[in-house]
């Protein structure tokens, strides 16, 4: 392909994600209260996949202590909010700040090992939160949940619907400018074969613990931004069953592809509003779905579409 | 002295390594002087391989100690005795198999010029493809190749490192004896026009007879002997280690 034309082609792309957004961002104007809180929602879910992606997408490590990072940005941003009477906003920061320091200590830890290690060590730190959350009542409210404020002064749900928006497209942007930097390159050989990685002069443990930070950090985002959102923070943001239901949508999106989660997100939790009425049985469901779909479709919907769109032109593969 | 240990780029004191009970070397000593094409031979389970991990920071020596243009290096990690400037090929190819041939040289390229820019690592990757005639396969995912083409991507990759020592671990698997020539002839090539000082595992003796200055056989993790490649193959404790009584 020519250079003019492959410019061409790629302006066409970003004139397609352009109006995308612009459609997106002026479609809960068109939407009933319930609708807008899905989408809010959507959008929660697409930061918490997106940037979980990061972590085990393109350096294939397991991290079952995302929703656990999302809690600890909720919870430093709330408790600071009701106890020390800081703005919501600092809040936000600071929660941030908190999950990514909590993420460094965690990988710093038990990244030098490589392997299953994270997994395990996240999977127990994801408990041993949860365990703190419902007994530290006097601080956490425990399972009753904290009420904190809100972000904004005025309660709409049009005003939430943008700074998720904004959320999202700062937790993407990251994601795509790290992935497709010098330092994505290690990332994804570090994920193909980590000897011959270290080999060509790549610091695996290093590559690996920035994925890990800037990826908690991300959770922490999210988590303080949906805390005040709902302006009740409960140990459920924290819980596996988020954690489970967070994986899934990476998986059955695409695992390692940008647009994976986002689809991923945005399919299981308008799915879910549908199912409500099975309970939490519908996480179960999707964590069987998620199985099938590693196992036979390991990169997810993505896949399934570049897969059938290859057969249908097969000059472009 | 002082010069005699510049012409060294390599050495090796008394390095051994016991996996368990097995003793894989022992006290094996060795020089690589640099600029000069040196083979590594020896029968299957010598411990060629080990001796090459140890000196690339795959492994620790159980003892034992390795220099570098005269530093010691011994235990460093992989990726540093990379960056100082030793780049291996693995015998068994090791290609990342999800990304493209060019992203695959390009990681050894970011990793030696920390920040350079895209178009420059581009070009960069694409002239190491070029030297191996990989360039036309750039824009292929690498797990597409064959196994000749993944044992060029593993040169191209080492090349993208800069390295002052190239190991090259069994490169030759596969060709016929046209390619074997070729092969020779190019890996000559790279010690000329880049200045490289290489160390070479290779079980296709016509090619060590051709190119090596020095060949350093191992065997049952020993030193046999080290000498030019006439005395080695003449010396009847090497025919006897190859074909036994």
């Amino acid at each position: 392909m020519s250079q003019g034309a492959s410019i061409l082609k790629s302006n066409r792309k970003n004139f397609l994600y352009g109006a995308g957004l612009a459609a997106f961002a002026v479609l809960p104007w068109m939407l009933g209260v319930y609708n807008q809180h899905v989408l809010i929602v959507c959008l929660f879910y697409t930061m918490m996949a997106a940037s979980w992606n990061l972590i085990a997408g393109y350096t294939g490590q397991i991290s079952f202590g995302h929703a656990a990072f999302a809690g600890i940005g909720a919870y430093v941003s709330g408790i600071l909010a009701v106890k020390a009477g800081l703005n919501p906003w600092v809040g936000v920061a600071a929660g941030t700040v908190a999950a990514a320091f909590f993420g460094l200590l965690v990988g710093l830890l038990c990244l030098r090992m490589g392997g299953i290690y994270l997994s395990l060590t996240t999977l127990g730190f994801s408990e041993i939160l949860h365990i703190i959350i419902n007994n530290e009542y006097e601080i956490t409210r425990g399972t009753m949940g904290l009420q904190v404020p809100g972000l904004t002064t005025s309660y709409s749900k049009i005003s939430y619907f943008y700074i998720f928006l904004v959320g999202a497209v700062i937790t993407l942007t990251i994601v795509y400018k790290l992935v497709h930097s010098n330092v994505g390159l290690n990332f994804r050989a570090v994920q193909n074969d980590e000897r011959a990685a270290s080999a060509l002069g790549v610091d695996v443990v290093r590559t690996r613990l920035l994925a890990f930070t800037v990826s908690s950090a991300l959770a922490g985002m999210a988590g303080a931004l949906f805390g005040h959102y709902m302006m009740l923070i409960t140990p459920h943001i924290p819980s596996l069953d988020q954690q489970f239901l967070v994986l899934s949508m990476t998986v059955i999106g695409g695992l390692g592809s940008f647009v994976g989660p986002v689809i991923g997100a945005f399919c299981l939790e308008i799915l879910s509003e549908y199912i409500r009425a099975w309970g939490e049985y519908h996480v179960l469901v999707f964590g069987l779905v998620a199985l099938v779909v590693a196992r036979f479709a390991p990169k997810g919907l993505v896949g399934i579409y570049k897969a059938w769109r290859g057969k249908k032109r097969p000059e472009t593969a | 002295m002082a010069r005699e240990d510049d012409l060294k780029l390599v050495q090796g004191v008394g390095i051994t390594k016991r996996f368990g009970g097995v003793q894989a070397l022992s006290d094996v000593d060795f020089e690589v002087e640099k600029g000069t094409i040196v083979g590594l031979i020896g029968p299957n389970g010598a411990g060629k391989t080990t001796l090459f991990n140890i000196v690339a920071g795959a492994i620790a020596p159980s003892s034992g100690v390795v220099r570098f243009q005269g530093e010691d290096i011994t235990g460093w990690s992989a990726y540093k005795v990379c960056r100082r400037g030793i780049a291996r090929t693995f015998q068994v190819t090791r290609p990342f198999g999800e990304m493209t041939c060019l992203e695959n040289v390009a990681v050894g390229v970011v990793n030696r010029q920390p920040g350079c820019r895209r178009s420059q690592w581009t070009a960069l990757a694409a002239e190491c493809l070029e030297a191996v005639g990989l360039r036309d396969l750039a824009a292929t995912e690498a797990r597409h190749l064959n196994v000749v083409q993944k044992k060029r991507l593993e040169i191209a990759r080492a090349l993208a490192t800069r390295p002052e020592l190239l190991m090259l671990d069994e490169v030759l698997g596969g060709l016929n004896s046209q390619e074997i020539q070729e092969a020779v002839a190019f890996i000559q090539g790279l010690r000329d026009q880049r200045r490289l000082t290489i160390l070479w595992i290779e079980h296709v003796m016509g090619a060590i007879m051709q190119a090596t200055e020095k060949v350093i056989v191992l065997d049952q993790g020993k030193i046999l002997t080290t000498g030019t490649p006439t005395e080695v193959v003449n010396d009847p404790r090497v025919i006897h280690a190859y074909l036994g009584d």
